[in-house]
């Protein structure tokens, strides 16, 4: 009987310890996947979901306790012993070579190889085939660098895939995606489920978890809270039980009053990496006190209008004026002067830097100013106090200011540079997928500060692929397609699927036709 | 249930030390490697170390000779070092030391100017001939985003082959060996004791690595390089001017090269000779490699490296193995570093460059 039980299971940890240094990311957890089922693991950010699968993957040996791969008792030394297992695992953090294409990403370190050199053909064949028989559409002759978010997910499940997976890790694959490519996503996990395998999803977005998955296991502080069955949960229960307290969930919107102007933009052009046209005349005004959000499916030209705002990028035609400054093609700095503040997209390329440490990463762009520095020296005392007082005002779970930022959960990193950009007094913010990977108590915060800003008066750009979040916190809502804002919405009255509507073209294409 | 505990944990390492034992390693594996060479060709690696340790330090004589071939290492290393934390390789510093050296010669046979501010002029044309030596790759990178480490070692070829000319078709002392007329005693640079070529160099060495350690650690125009040699994307959206600092670097990077080699010139050699200084500038790239961009660190490595030239004089003279077991041994030693750098980037995700957000 004993043994039925056992053999019922794909995975069972039990009793998992794992510490960094002082820090217990992991404490006595028993977790166990039964197989063919899509098993959830949530928590909050820095709750422990990453290390656990990273022990279940290979890829950090516990203190203490034991693994089972269905029903046999294993040590997992290194992810070549997980694979060999039958495991197979897609990092929060992307692990794709950009230079190689996406058949030479799949098949890396497992190359097909005739008469000694790599058989480029059968590798894209068998990616095809593979491709067809998962549903996860991808074009294996691509490069990966020029593959959008979406495409670049496919790939790395496909290459889980390809080494013959199993049992299927999947840590915040939806942070990046719209909800379309999310419900595709889960379309795709359920075809593995009924194929008999095995998947293992982390998520911040509860309404998905409660979705699609059949159990539910809750992490806090490193500790295993409960497992329960997906049916008879409710959001408000699982947040519940992640925080340790009710939590309220305020969808409930507040109004801004507009003042004058700070941000002005006017027939905006510029062009993308490649040279292609990526925006068109785009003129947008942000007063202080409102927030406008731009919404969009990811890849319309956002990621352009953020850099050209930001200062990183220069405008092909146009004019920009910021606190009444032409701040058009000035260089990042400048338009910071001028009252900018930036949380960009793509964070953890562009909004830190991983190998230095919290207070190093709090510095950034401050290092000339009175307040940190004097005669050209750095005054690292007062970082230091700066640091460790936001590190407790954003709730950021660390050891310290010295800490690196890679020692940090995904979603503490992500507070790092919230702290750093919310803290700076500036009449302008430039808000790019501001709650991408942080948690639900986290992202309330999060829209609290921002609201908590536009109280002050400061003027807000928010661009977002989360609608629910466009809606909840935009004075005036715009949508962006092509490169074109195609629509300007009154996000108290629209609905969803009228904004979905603009995000397609619907409205581009009848003005085009008009 | 038995309890069958995974009692494998990870040991927790400081990061510096990490570095500090990966270095250590890397050594011992090319010393280890220089050994079996040693023992290919015939010799005994036991004796062959022990000749060499003893001619590097084995007497007051010795030791200061070591110094002696260190200073242009250290001025070389920081040289590296500069634009390495700027997240640029500066390949080209050998080139740099020559024409820096040729024009520090220049000013000290040509000018005539009262002592202490001829030896300065002199250095100073020396800083100014290594920067110019730079600017094309600079600019190049800056503007293309010309990989910097293909043109800068194509500026060494010319380097070396203009000095040569200069010296030999232009400038060659009248019945001499492919050298130019010696420097004018204003020039000289001072020794720092009897009997020892050691100068003013290695003093200037010490004060320029400390120099760029506290520069780097303590002012905002200092952390704003490191930040872009870490992460440039990050430097620029912080509102760092990433390529004005990229020519900056590379420029003060071609100035302290050309540096060295004016500290050849005035201090040890007195006039510029064709090849005066084979390979200090590779020496001192490789320093700041095996340093791993400390300033303080490329003091270290560069000693070592003096000490083994000095010593491998004495190896070369009481043993069969030839000098070239140095150039072995350090070729391993970049062997080892790199395959080190290689790895960590493979565990955890300090070498990863794309995130998914
Ligand atoms: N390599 C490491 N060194 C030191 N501390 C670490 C390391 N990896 C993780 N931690 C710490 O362990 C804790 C758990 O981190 P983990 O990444 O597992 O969180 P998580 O639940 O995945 O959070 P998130 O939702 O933000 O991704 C955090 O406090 C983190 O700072
Ligand atoms: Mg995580």
């Amino acid at each position: 009987m004993a043994a039925d039980i056992a053999a019922d299971f794909a995975i069972e940890m039990i009793g998992i310890t794992k510490r960094f240094g002082p820090l217990t990311a992991n404490r006595d957890v028993s977790f166990a996947v039964r197989k063919g089922e899509i098993h959830a693991l949530v928590g909050e950010n820095g709750a422990g979901k990453t290390t656990l699968m990273n022990v279940l993957f290979g890829m950090h040996l516990p203190d203490s306790g034991q693994i089972k791969v269905n029903g046999a008792q294993v040590e997992i030394t290194s992810p070549q012993v997980a694979i060999g297992l039958g495991l197979g695992m897609v990092h929060q953090h992307f692990k794709l070579v950009p230079s190689l294409t996406v058949a030479e990403n799949i098949f890396l370190g497992m190359e097909i190889v005739r008469g000694g050199l790599i058989d480029s053909a059968s590798q894209v064949a068998a990616v095809r085939a593979l491709s067809a028989s998962s549903g996860l559409a991808v074009d294996p002759t691509r490069v990966v660098r020029d593959l959008s978010v979406g495409s670049e997910q496919r790939v790395e499940i496909l290459k889980v895939l390809a080494r013959g997976a199993r049992i299927v890790i999947l840590d915040e694959p939806t942070a990046v995606l719209t909800p379309q490519e999310g419900r595709d996503l889960f379309r795709t996990l359920r075809g593995f489920t009924d194929q008999g395998m095995t998947v293992i999803l982390i998520s911040h977005h509860l309404d998905e978890v409660l979705e699609v998955s059949d159990t539910v296991t809750v992490l806090r502080d490193g500790a295993v809270i409960g497992t329960e069955p997906a049916k008879g949960l409710t959001e408000a229960r699982l947040a519940q039980m992640m925080v340790g307290r009710p939590v309220d969930f305020g969808r409930k919107r507040r109004d801004g009053t507009a003042g004058a102007p700070v941000l002005t933009l006017t027939r905006i052009h510029a062009r993308d990496d490649r040279g292609l046209p990526a925006l068109m005349d785009v003129s947008l005004t942000v007063h202080a006190g409102e927030i406008v959000a731009i919404a969009g499916v990811d890849g319309n030209g956002q990621t352009e209008l953020a850099e050209v705002v930001a200062g990183l990028r220069g405008p092909s035609y146009g004019r920009m004026n910021l606190n009444g400054r032409d701040i058009a093609g000035a260089p990042a700095d400048i338009v910071r002067g001028a009252g900018l503040a930036h949380v960009p997209a793509d964070r953890l390329v562009r909004g830190v830097d991983v190998q230095a440490s919290i207070m190093s990463n709090i510095l950034m762009g401050r290092q000339d100013s009175s307040a940190f520095s004097k005669g050209g020296m750095i005054r690292w005392g007062r970082v230091r106090a700066e640091a460790a007082a936001l590190i407790k005002r954003f709730d950021i779970r660390t050891q310290g200011p010295d800490a690196s930022v890679k020692s940090l959960s995904g979603g503490n990193m992500q507070k790092v540079v919230l702290a750093r950009e919310f803290s700076q007094g500036k009449q302008f913010l430039l808000i790019d997928q501001p709650t991408r990977g942080v948690d639900i108590g986290a992202t309330e915060g999060i829209h609290d500060e921002i609201m908590r800003r536009r109280a002050e008066g400061v003027a807000i750009l928010l661009i977002s692929v989360q609608l629910d979040e466009c809606m909840k916190l935009a004075d005036r809502l715009l949508v962006m397609f092509q490169g074109c804002l195609v629509a300007e919405l009154d996000p108290k009255t629209v609905t969803v699927n009228e904004i979905g509507l603009h995000m397609m073209g619907a409205s581009h294409n009848r003005k085009a036709s008009a | 249930m038995t309890d069958i505990p995974l009692a494998r944990p990870e040991r927790h390492v400081p990061v510096w030390a990490q570095g500090l034992i990966g270095q250590m390693l890397a050594l011992l594996i090319a010393l280890a490697g220089g050994a079996v060479i040693i023992w290919l060709v015939g010799e005994s690696p036991l004796h062959v170390y022990e000749v060499l340790l003893r001619g590097a330090l084995g007497s007051a004589e010795n030791v200061a000779g070591s110094l002696l071939q260190a200073t242009p290492i250290i001025v070389c290393g920081v040289a590296a070092c500069v634009a390495l934390r700027g997240g640029l390789f500066n390949i080209g510093v050998e080139g740099q030391l020559y024409v820096g050296g040729f024009a520090a010669a220049w000013v000290g046979f040509t000018l005539n100017l009262p002592a202490g501010l001829h030896v300065v002029v002199g250095l100073g044309a020396g800083m100014l001939a290594g920067a110019l030596w730079i600017i094309l790759p600079a600019i190049m990178r800056a503007r293309f985003n010309a990989n910097e480490v293909v043109s800068t070692i194509l500026m060494n070829y010319v380097a070396v082959l203009l000095t040569s000319y200069l010296t030999i078709a232009v400038f060659k002392r009248p019945g001499g060996w492919s050298e130019t007329a010696p420097i004018a005693q204003t020039a000289y640079l001072p020794q720092l004791m009897d009997g020892s070529r050691v100068n003013l160099g290695l003093i200037i060495g010490l004060a320029l690595a400390l120099g760029l350690y506290l520069f780097l650690r303590y002012t905002g125009a200092g952390y704003a390089v490191s930040t872009m040699g870490s992460n440039p994307k990050f430097a620029a959206y912080g509102g760092v001017r990433v390529k004005r600092n990229i020519v900056a670097v590379l420029l003060t990077s071609g100035a302290i090269g050309g540096l060295a080699g004016g500290i050849e010139t005035l201090g040890v050699h007195r006039r510029f000779m064709e090849g005066f200084a084979p390979g200090f500038g590779f020496d001192g790239v490789i320093a700041a490699l095996l340093a791993n961009g400390n300033p303080l660190g490329v003091v270290v490595a560069a000693l070592f490296f003096g000490a083994l030239r000095k010593g491998s004089l004495l190896m070369e003279v009481e043993t069969g193995a030839s000098r070239e077991i140095i150039t072995v041994i350090q070729a391993l030693i970049i062997l080892c570093v790199s395959a080190q750098i290689l790895i960590r980037r493979r565990g955890g995700i300090s070498g990863e460059k794309r995130w998914k957000f």
